[in-house]
Order: C-alpha cells, then sequence, then structure tokens
C-alpha cells in the first residue's frame, strides 16, 4: 500500500474515482481495520496533518468516524458545526471555509446539505478536500464502507444482486452506492414507492422494481435506506404506517425466502418503519459491522490523501 | 456625420439589396447611397474582412436592475451592452424594483432612456407587482407607453387570472407574454431532469412542468382568442405542441443560450450554468433548433438577466438563476449552433420581434432612417473585463473566445462601434 497512489487529490464522490482507487482503499482499510483491533489503536501517520471537520448539517456517526478515524491516525483535529440555515443568512460557505483555512488548515472532511458544495469549493480553495455528505448527491465514505462490508460477508461482488431499498430520491447513500457497487461489477437494483424513486434512475443502468417481496426474492443483499423525512419539503408518502405496513423489512418476509440474504443500513434506522427491530438485530444484519468499518475506510482516505499531498510536497 | 460601410452583404429578406454586396453611405442618419462602390474621404469608414448587415436587432424580454438594482445595470449600461451586441431595440421585462405595473414606472423607463442610441419598448406587468394577484391598470399603461404585458420572470399559476389578461389585452389587441413554468413540479428550476440531474442528485425541471403550462395558456389564449407569446421554450415537447398548432395569435420564442447549450454544461456545478428555462438535452437543444429553423419558433431572445456576483459565486441550490446574453448571443449562435443561418437569425432577432409587436419593419433602402446592425460572422472576440459592457458578469462565456462579432450599430443619428 505504500506504492499505491489515489487518482485524485480530493474524494468528491464515487463518481470521480476509479475503481483501482476503490480497490487501493479497501487493501488501506484492511490493514487499518487490523490497526483499530489492536490493544494501542494509534499510527503515527498524519502526525503533520490539520483536519477541519466541517458539519453544516446534523451528523452523529459520520462526524464521531471521522473525528476517530483522525485520531487514530495522529492528526490534528478541528470541529466546525453550524446549521445550514444560519449559513444561508450569513456568511457564504466559501468565507467560512476561507477563514478556516487561513488557519493552515491541510484537509477538509466536509458536510453540507447542497448537492455540489464540495465541487464547488474544490474550484475555489487548494486545501484537499472529503465528501463526507453533499445533500443528495453523494457520501462516497459510506459507499465505500457498504461494499467493503458486503465484500467480507459475501466475497467479491461482481455479479452479486444487491438491491437498495427505500427513499432513493432523498438519498446521497443510494447515489453513491450505486456509482460504487457498479464500479465493482454488481448488478444493482432501486425498489421503493414510485414517488421515492428519480424517474430517471434507470439510464444509470439499475433496475426499478415498486415491489418489496419480489426485491427481496431477487437480491443477495439488501441496503435498506432511511425515510429522509427530515429532507421531505412535500409528503412523498401518506404516512410512515403505510410506508412500514408496504415497504418495511420485517422478519415475516425474511422467512418467507428460501435463501438468507444480508442486511444493511446505513444508519440511522427508524426502527419499526423501514426495518423492523428483529430484522436489524438478527444475524443476518452486518450493520453494526458497517460502523466498525466505517473507521477503518475513513482511515484509508485520510491516510491516502495525505500521503499524496505529502508526495506533492516533496 | 458620414459613416460609409465598406463591401456589406446586405441579408434583409424584405429588400431588393438581400443577399447583395454593396457600399453604405449613411448621412445624418439616413441612408443615403447603396452602390457597388461608393466613396466619401469625409465619411468614417467601417471595414471588415467578412461584414454583414442587417436591420437592427430587437430583443424581448431582457431585464434592467434600473430602477431598484442599479448594482447590476442601470438603463444606461443596459443600452450599452445591447449596442455593443447588436440590438438597436429592447422590449424589456418589468422585473425591477419597483416592478412596471403603472404608468410612471414606464414614463420613467422611457423619460431616462429618450435620449440613448437603442430604442426602449417596456413591457408592462400582468399583475399588480407581478403577484399573479390583481390585474394592472393595462389600459393606462398602454397609452403611456406599454408595448405589451408580461410579468416576465414570474410564473403566472393562476388560469382565471391568465385568462383575464389575455381578453383584456383583446381590446387593443396587445400582446401577453408568459414563460411557462408550473413552479409546483419545477422543482426550483436547478437544471433540467434527467441522466445529468440523476447523477448530480439535483431535484430537476421535468419538460413535464412547462409543457403542462404551455398547454393550458394555448387552450387560454384559444379560448379568449387574444394574442400570447410563448416565452422561452426549453423542451422538445414544447416544439411539437407548438409545432401542431396553426393559430395567428400564437407566436413562440427560445433563449439563445438554449439554442447553444445543453444540461450537460451543469455537471461542473457551475451556476452560470444555472438559467430559467433550464439548459436540456441535446435532443432539446436539436429539437428547438428545428423549430427555429421550420419557422415553429420565431424569435430568438437573449433571456439577459444580470445579477451580481454574490447571486451566483455560491452552491448551485442557492444561486439564483439567469445569466446576461445581450451581448454574447449571436457570438454564443455563431460559436454553438452552426444550423441556424443568418438570414433566420435576422428574421428571428429582428424582423419576427417587431412584427409580434405591431412596430415598423426598417427597410435597407436610398433615402430611409438607417437602423442597422453590422457584424462579422467569422471575426472572434473574447469575452472579459476589457470587453464586456454590462455591469454583470454572470455568463457561461466569461473569459471565452467565441466566433462571431457584432461591428456596431446605427440607429439614425446614434451609432456606435465595438472597439474590440
Amino acid at each position: 500500500m505504500q506504492d499505491g497512489r489515489l487518482s485524485t487529490r480530493h474524494l468528491l464522490g464515487i463518481k470521480y474515482i476509479t475503481t483501482q482507487d476503490i480497490e487501493l482503499i479497501f487493501s488501506a482499510a484492511k490493514q487499518f481495520k487490523e490497526v483499530i483491533n489492536r490493544p494501542i489503536k494509534k499510527v503515527p501517520s498524519l502526525r503533520d496533518v490539520t483536519i477541519a471537520n466541517l458539519f453544516f448539517e446534523n451528523s452523529t456517526r459520520t462526524k464521531l468516524s471521522f473525528e476517530l478515524a483522525e485520531k487514530r491516525l495522529s492528526a490534528d483535529v478541528v470541529n466546525f458545526s453550524s446549521s445550514s440555515s444560519s449559513v444561508k443568512k450569513g456568511e457564504t460557505l466559501l468565507d467560512t471555509v476561507n477563514n478556516i483555512l487561513s488557519m493552515k488548515v491541510d484537509m477538509i472532511v466536509m458536510r453540507h446539505p447542497a448537492p455540489g458544495a464540495h465541487y464547488f469549493l474544490s474550484q475555489h480553495i487548494d486545501a484537499q478536500i472529503i465528501n463526507a455528505g453533499d445533500g443528495t448527491h453523494e457520501h462516497p465514505t459510506q459507499a465505500l464502507l457498504d461494499a467493503y462490508s458486503m465484500q467480507e460477508k459475501v466475497g467479491n461482488l461482481r455479479g452479486k444482486k444487491i438491491c437498495i431499498f427505500g427513499d432513493i430520491l432523498h438519498s446521497r447513500v443510494a447515489l453513491s452506492n450505486i456509482f460504487c457497487l457498479q464500479k465493482l461489477g454488481a448488478k444493482v437494483r432501486v425498489c421503493g414507492p414510485a414517488t421515492l424513486i428519480p424517474k430517471h434512475i434507470d439510464k444509470l443502468g439499475v433496475e426499478v422494481s415498486y415491489n418489496l417481496e419480489e426485491s427481496l426474492r431477487w437480491c443477495d443483499v439488501a441496503n435498506v435506506l432511511r425515510i429522509q423525512l427530515e429532507r421531505q419539503d412535500i409528503k412523498y408518502i401518506p404516512s410512515l404506517r403505510e410506508y412500514s405496513m408496504y415497504y418495511g423489512i420485517t422478519k415475516e418476509r425474511l422467512d418467507k425466502l428460501d435463501k438468507e440474504i444480508v442486511i444493511m443500513h446505513p444508519g440511522p434506522m427508524n426502527r419499526g418503519v423501514e426495518i423492523s427491530s428483529d430484522v436489524a438485530d438478527s444475524d443476518h444484519s452486518i450493520i453494526l459491522q458497517q460502523v466498525e468499518n466505517g473507521v477503518a475506510i475513513r482511515m484509508a482516505v485520510l491516510f491516502l490523501l495525505a500521503k499524496d499531498r505529502n508526495d506533492l510536497a516533496a | 456625420m458620414l459613416i460609409l460601410i465598406k463591401n456589406a452583404n446586405i441579408i434583409a429578406p424584405q429588400s431588393k439589396y438581400h443577399n447583395s454586396k454593396k457600399d453604405i453611405l449613411i448621412e445624418d442618419g439616413i441612408i443615403k447611397k447603396i452602390a457597388s462602390k461608393i466613396s466619401s474621404p469625409k465619411a468614417k469608414s467601417i471595414n471588415s474582412k467578412n461584414l454583414h448587415v442587417s436591420i437592427g436587432w430587437l430583443d424581448i424580454g431582457a431585464v434592467s436592475g434600473e430602477p431598484g438594482y442599479e448594482h447590476r445595470e442601470t438603463l444606461e449600461s443596459l443600452s450599452s451592452t445591447a449596442a455593443a451586441g447588436g440590438y438597436t431595440g429592447l422590449a424589456i421585462f418589468p422585473n425591477t424594483d419597483p416592478i412596471i405595473d403603472n404608468k410612471s414606472s414606464i414614463r420613467f423607463v422611457l423619460n431616462e432612456t429618450e435620449d440613448h442610441l437603442v430604442d426602449y419598448y417596456p413591457i408592462a406587468s400582468i399583475s399588480k407587482d407581478c403577484a399573479g394577484k390583481e390585474l394592472t391598470e393595462m389600459m393606462d399603461l398602454k397609452k403611456h407607453g406599454a408595448i405589451a404585458y408580461s410579468d416576465g420572470t414570474a410564473n403566472i399559476t393562476s388560469n382565471g387570472l391568465l385568462l383575464r389578461a389575455l381578453q383584456y389585452a383583446k381590446g387593443d389587441e396587445s400582446v401577453i407574454m408568459h414563460n411557462p413554468n408550473d413552479p409546483s413540479t419545477s422543482n426550483g428550476n436547478n437544471i433540467h431532469e434527467g441522466i445529468i440531474s440523476t447523477q448530480l442528485g439535483l431535484k430537476g425541471s421535468p419538460s413535464l412542468s412547462e409543457v403542462l403550462t404551455l398547454e393550458r395558456d394555448i387552450l387560454l389564449s384559444k379560448y379568449a382568442q387574444s394574442k400570447l407569446l410563448v416565452h422561452n421554450i426549453s423542451a422538445k415537447e414544447s416544439v411539437e405542441k407548438i409545432a401542431s398548432q396553426i393559430d395567428k395569435n400564437i407566436t413562440a420564442s427560445v433563449s439563445y443560450l438554449n439554442l447553444c447549450l445543453t444540461d450537460d454544461a451543469l455537471q461542473s456545478f457551475d451556476s452560470n450554468y444555472k438559467v430559467s428555462p433550464p439548459l436540456r438535452s441535446e435532443d432539446d437543444r436539436q429539437a428547438l433548433t428545428k423549430g427555429v429553423n421550420n419557422g415553429k419558433v420565431q424569435i430568438i431572445t437573449s433571456n439577459h438577466i444580470p445579477l451580481e456576483e454574490e447571486a451566483k459565486k455560491k452552491e448551485i441550490v442557492y444561486a439564483e438563476p439567469g445569466t446576461i446574453g445581450l451581448q454574447t448571443s449571436f457570438a454564443g449562435l455563431i460559436t454553438h449552433n452552426n444550423k441556424i443561418s443568418l438570414n433566420r437569425m435576422v428574421n428571428c432577432m429582428a424582423i419576427n420581434p417587431r412584427k409580434l409587436l405591431s412596430l415598423d419593419i426598417p427597410q435597407i433602402a436610398e433615402g430611409e432612417k438607417a437602423e442597422l446592425t453590422i457584424f462579422d460572422p467569422q471575426a472572434s472576440w473574447t469575452f472579459n473585463e476589457d470587453t464586456n459592457q454590462s455591469k454583470s458578469r454572470n455568463s457561461p462565456f466569461w473569459n471565452k473566445t467565441l466566433s462571431g462579432k457584432v461591428i456596431g450599430v446605427v440607429n439614425g443619428d446614434n451609432h456606435y462601434f465595438n472597439t474590440y
């Protein structure tokens, strides 16, 4: 992994990286996973690197996961949180970030509600940028940790059938998952009520289904997405009650299948809505492994990007 | 004042000099002589390798910053921009602050621009404050100089209001102009709904939201038997719908930018490509081009909307839609659309807009008032800080070199020649 280099300076989205990049990140993550399971979980790789975590939208696990990854690589870390509304009213994104960069920050990990905010920023600033979610566009580290977790469970993803269930329209995870899984050779399907599926998503080369039972029978892995009520400015489904009845993944539905499928969820879960507790906590579920792998994947991404920076400096 | 235009290819479908190469001598704003070779040592001589002349172009729907947004554009800078872009006439939209919805506002525009090279034809709003609720005093506005009625960049969602406007305008045979767009389905008009919007995770504006409104507008116009300009269509389906109409009351226009670029340009999340109507797919662009060429879409507009940097240099969903276009419409078309002939452009940018507004069409003939645009389709220039005449710079062509240069304009005693 010392010889490997990413093809990009930033991680703006899975769309902008290659299959080789993904494989390189996975191979680094494997080594970092071993590191974080040691009694002493810290390595000095990013000792001279200062990272700012800028969260313009709420986050618990992604923020924590990035911060842990950064600290385990011995980076200096500063955090900034702000609700999008206050930023919209006052300082521009560019001004906020330039202010922070003046304090000699090397890398930025950012979550922002506007699709393309990271791309926009990359056109105007010098620091390296990692996308921790931009609106309904991409969430690349989530897709990487999802694919990595799937590979751990079912092996090489080439030809494997992965179905993403739920609110595709408001999900950045779905889009990044689609791009990532396709690059790794998997067959991808999306399933949910038609109001929550972007009209032209089939043009990305994914199958579209509105039938939950049939899609469960089709897939090897079910990635269940959260209903993003906070991102729905208008009502796309009549009620959560109806959604859970017709699109909720329940033990009863899984028991009807003649095979075992892997259940994933990027969190946070709405238990009893898109996924029932007995499924979330079952042996089929790898939800907690996803979280563990998240730290390793983020360490790998940070390490590889910082390495690129050091090479350039040298 | 004597001006001698040398070796001009005359593009004037209604003139006997159409498609001929002549020298044109202008004295004190009047075309004095048109001949194969004219010598006039005292005259200011206008030369260019591939020089063309047509009657002056007229734009419908440009937005002025003044009054209210003078930092974006003043009437003076708007005139300079228009003249540099080849326009001698502007029918401007009412979207200023205050809105042009009363006779004082109309008189303000006319008084302020009285001595400008560019002739102004203010379009008054249909509804008070462009709020889509109550009709303006349309007859009074007309009496004081309004050429037509439109809420401009604001959409009219009330069927009843638009119907009453069409019926009321019928009294004086005025035109109602409306940009078809249904805000409840267009998702903020950030980008065309298609594969690009899906890849970028942006909620798109489907062609449906334009066609829904366009069909309604046509139905209302037919019911009222009143003149309608379906302003700035952008979708293939709209062209098809317009093409199926045989109704002399209905005219359609298209923004030049939609004939030049597609939603592919938004891959870079650059808000200078965020416009309303949105740039759509290559299929749409081709259908619009075809519509222009077969005469179903009769008018090409600049869709000139000046905006300050603060409104544009931000995340794309927060940026305001619009670009400046008056100075780059001709060059944009020459550079990015080789399917539209000069003849067709002159029809769509000079003749048809005047026909719609019942304005006299200037003639290129000896003894006539000189109202001319002089251009060279093969010359190139760069749109940048040095050449830009607008107070704004929100353009997808900023710092780009374009083919097709406007040399200048003459409008009676006034003339303007670009120095770049």
